[in-house]
């Protein structure tokens, strides 16, 4: 089984963001996936922890034809799953699992959410797909396909919705943290000149700014040797002493700041020959 | 096989489906009841990640070593055959395997592994992932030994689904990731664990099981709260959040540590 797939839409996303000529955002993620998983309009919401202490970001949104009337609809269906309290994104965020419905009318003939079938339908939406944004205990947001013909997503685009996610995760965890971070004086020089790559300067980009201090716009390896790389990150919320999510983007840190691959330096974490603490030297330090 | 037990087992495996359902746990104690009931010395269920990955869910034991041996099998392996043919395969002395798994062979032979049998789980056309066996003798699995195991993949199947009417193709879809979610949190569980208390990833998935169960609680949804943070396990306890732990000697059950309160885990 190849990784393939994974390392095509990454390109994918680099490719883009050196279109644009800055570092990949959510909204590459959501621009890239519409027309690659053949949905009609995307959503991208973030969902910030109640002590992240920053803004949340809302949603960003993308359908196929820039059009302001889709573009309103999409945020209506959005709006509207928030304000009757049912519909897919908010059934994703309950579970953690993806909440696919090829047909709208059919789940609400089923009796699934009531309320929302008739404003789904106005708002030109006859198939949802949410994905949470999530890895393990890590939770980011929400990613929201809708398309207006009903119909299931095919094997080969389910996985495609599913790496999407996984990309719209990491970047909004890199996100996250450098707002947590932005100005504190302890920020580990992981403030906004840093994290944001070689390509800020003169404001041309390359693929490599992918995601911050990431794993320089490889794939991001969460299929193979996944458990190691998992119990790292345990690992780092008490080596660290901070929390999942930050663990994570340290491990990520780590591993590009020391151009080594993210499942080595995982592999060194868990068999304890390599341990991070509060002394360990700022990213673009000595080792 | 052990016959006596295999009534108990699917009994016990029903009641699991019905009352309380934590995906992870039911998969876990049908990998348990495979090598229990089979002639096996290990077992590990594997799914297939819509993404392109065979990823392990569940196996009889957390040692790396035997997780490594089914990570692996993204690349070859009779996990992989198994998936991509939807039949079962079998290898009945890994002796003789070098052909036809020149890398697998030898790292299951590594592992003191002697024979092997894959089994699919199967959704009408589908496989969705493989029920894998090993045995540290060589020799073929028995008729009934694979008629059994295949039921006990059936039955992986149905669980993971954990609905009545099958009429929803997403569910399955669903299910899977929802699982696959879950095993990464307990990922990230014992790798907290396993610092704290100074643990190796066995003992420390063990610890998470034994609370689970004394809590009657899921294991997802301890090892969930354990890593945010809103569970604490006895014997574990937690700093102040933004304090980290002190640096420790390296390696576990090496070295005496100054000041280290409650007890130690013996040699590995």
């Amino acid at each position: 089984m190849a990784a393939s797939r994974m390392a095509i839409i990454w390109d994918l996303l680099a490719a883009r963001a050196v279109e644009r000529g800055s570092p990949a955002t959510a909204a590459d993620v959501c621009a890239v996936c519409v027309p690659t998983v053949a949905v009609t309009g995307a959503a991208l919401t973030a969902t910030g922890k109640p002590d992240a202490g920053q803004a949340r970001m809302g949603h960003v949104l993308c359908v196929t034809d820039e059009q302001l009337e889709q573009l309103e609809q999409l945020e209506q269906l959005e709006e509207l799953q928030l304000t009757l309290g049912e519909g897919p994104r908010i059934d994703v965020l309950a579970d953690g699992a993806p909440v696919l419905v090829p047909d709208l009318d059919a789940s609400h003939i089923a009796g699934r959410w009531p309320a929302l079938a008739p404003g789904a339908r106005m708002a030109g939406a006859a198939a949802a797909f949410a994905f949470p944004l999530r890895i393990g205990a890590i939770r980011v947001g929400v990613l929201d396909l809708y398309r207006r013909e009903p119909g299931p997503l095919s094997a080969g685009q389910l996985g495609d919705s599913l790496i999407f996610a996984d990309a719209a995760t990491v970047l909004l965890l890199d996100r996250q943290d450098r707002l947590t971070h932005a100005g504190t004086p302890d920020g580990d020089g992981r403030a906004d000149g840093w994290a944001d790559g070689d390509g800020r300067a003169d404001g041309s980009a390359n693929g490599d700014d992918l995601a911050g201090p990431g794993p320089g716009g490889q794939p991001l390896e969460l299929g193979r040797h996944r458990a190691e790389i998992d119990q790292a990150t345990g690992m780092l919320t008490e080596q660290l002493g901070v929390s999942i999510d930050e663990a994570f983007v340290r491990l990520r840190a780590y591993a590009y700041a020391h151009d080594r691959r993210l499942v080595d330096v995982a592999r060194d974490l868990v068999s304890r020959t390599l341990r991070l603490g509060p002394g360990s030297p700022p990213p673009d330090g000595a080792a | 096989m052990d016959t006596e037990l295999l009534p108990e087992a699917f009994v016990e495996l029903a009641d699991t489906l019905v009352a309380g359902f934590d995906v992870i746990d039911f998969l876990h104690l049908l990998t348990d009841r495979s090598v229990e009931l089979l002639d096996a010395s290990a077992a590990g269920l594997l799914l297939a990640d819509p993404r392109g990955e065979l990823r392990v869910v569940a196996a009889s034991s957390e040692q790396v070593r035997l997780l490594e041996l089914f990570q692996l099998q993204n690349d070859q392996g009779p996990c992989l055959d198994c998936y991509r043919t939807g039949q079962p395969v079998a290898e009945a002395d890994l002796s003789t395997a070098d052909k036809r798994w020149p890398h697998f062979s030898a790292i299951a032979r590594g592992a003191g592994f002697s024979a092997v049998q894959a089994l699919p789980m199967r959704l009408r056309d589908e496989t969705i992932g493989a029920l894998n066996l090993f045995r540290t003798t060589p020799g073929a699995f028995s008729t009934a030994d694979v008629r059994v195991g295949q039921a006990l993949a059936d039955v992986a199947t149905i669980g993971l689904l954990n609905e009545r009417s099958l009429r929803r193709a997403e569910v399955l879809n669903e299910q899977l990731q929802g699982a696959l979610n879950s095993r990464v949190i307990i990922e990230q569980a014992k790798g907290k664990l396993a610092e704290r208390l100074d643990l190796d990833m066995e003992q420390a998935f063990a610890v998470l099981r034994r609370h689970a169960r004394a809590r009657n609680r899921g294991l997802s949804d301890l090892a969930r709260d354990f890593v945010d943070g809103s569970e604490d396990l006895p014997g574990s306890a937690a700093l102040p959040p933004g304090q980290p732990r002190p640096a420790q000697l390296p390696g576990p059950g090496q070295h005496p540590r100054p000041g280290r309160p409650g007890p130690r885990p013996g040699p590995q």
